[in-house]
């Protein structure tokens, strides 16, 4: 035994494929979560959001009519949410640059592109586990730093340059 | 002058749920979930020919519409099916399927309508994603994962369709 113990997370799968919920939810099991639920539109997930108090939400991009974008920017913004600062990711078969960007100003914690893969999914949830990140509140966003993000990513790049 | 942003740490962080020893090791984990999705994963191709099946349908009211009367709303339907399928065919054992159907998706995304030739290419995606299951190609198909989207994209270039359209 030495890897991350994921058993107390009570994780809120939304997602509006049934197969796509399975699958997700028989990943999460295998990695020793129990307490699942799941739902299949947007709207659903911020209704179960007060319900079952999830540490952490898994959301489809695109479930028509309504999408997890909006979901993220009710439950970041909005002045009823229950848990603005739960970590989201934000699952999608979109991959488009400018979709990732526009995920990320809406104030999703990771993107997870579909197809899904049991070790993409380990690898998300050890990224949020280990996210500190502090949230930031500026005029029109309020979600984890998006510069910090930006740092860790080309901390690389910038040893080289000094 | 730059805009204030307030910085906050919130008491609730999900690490406090989660202990970093005790648990199985990343591998142990990650071998026990696909265990845990053997059956659903087993299931996919049952399911999938029966939307495949949806997509094909769609297609052919496509085809009786008259051409003019292809709206956005139409084109968006397919774009949305062909968008599920590229999800969930490499997710469930069939990369080929994404591929394909990734290729649909660029060429249906954004348009307002299909004229003769673009009914054209989306039969053509439509019949290659039929045929993968019908030939039962699954996992890496090696040289045909390679070969099959470059000429998806030569066949959308000739619409005028190719790459990075969006961008």
């Amino acid at each position: 035994m030495s890897g991350y113990d994921f058993q107390n997370l009570r994780v809120l799968i939304a997602d509006d494929s049934r197969q796509i919920r399975a699958l997700l939810k028989s990943f999460l099991s295998g990695f020793g979560i129990k307490n699942i639920s799941e739902v299949s539109d947007a709207d659903e997930a911020f209704i179960e959001m007060s319900n079952f108090d999830p540490d952490l939400v898994i959301i489809d991009w695109n479930m028509p009519p309504t999408n997890g974008l909006d979901f993220v920017e009710k439950v970041r913004l909005g002045e009823n949410s229950p848990n603005p600062y739960v970590p989201i990711i934000m699952l999608t078969g979109f991959t488009e640059l400018f979709r990732v960007k526009r995920a990320r100003d809406a104030g999703i914690s990771a993107f997870l592109a579909k197809p899904l893969s049991a070790q993409s999914l380990y690898k998300r949830l050890i990224a949020v586990v280990d996210d500190n990140r502090p949230f930031v509140r500026i005029k029109n966003y309020f979600g984890p730093d998006r510069r910090a993000a930006r740092r860790t990513q080309f901390m690389g790049v910038e040893r080289r340059g000094q | 002058m730059a805009e204030k942003a307030e910085f906050i740490r919130p008491r609730r962080h999900i690490s406090q749920k989660v202990s970093k020893t005790g648990g199985p090791s990343p591998e142990h984990a990650i071998v026990k979930a696909l265990n845990a999705a053997e059956d659903i994963i087993s299931g996919y191709q049952g399911w999938a020919v029966d939307d495949m099946e949806k997509l094909w349908l769609t297609f052919l009211g496509f085809v009786d519409t008259d051409q003019g009367k292809i709206t956005e709303e139409h084109v968006l339907t397919m774009y949305n099916l062909s968008h599920e399928a590229r999800g969930q065919g490499g997710s469930f054992g069939f990369p080929l399927i994404t591929l394909i159907a990734d290729s649909l998706c660029k060429f249906l995304d954004g348009r307002g309508g299909l004229t003769t030739m673009d009914l054209e290419i989306v039969r053509i995606h439509i019949l290659a994603l039929k045929a993968v299951f019908r030939q039962n190609l699954k996992g890496d198909c090696g040289a045909l994962s390679r070969e099959i989207p470059n000429l998806l994209l030569a066949l959308r270039n000739k619409a005028g369709i190719g790459e990075n359209h969006h961008q």
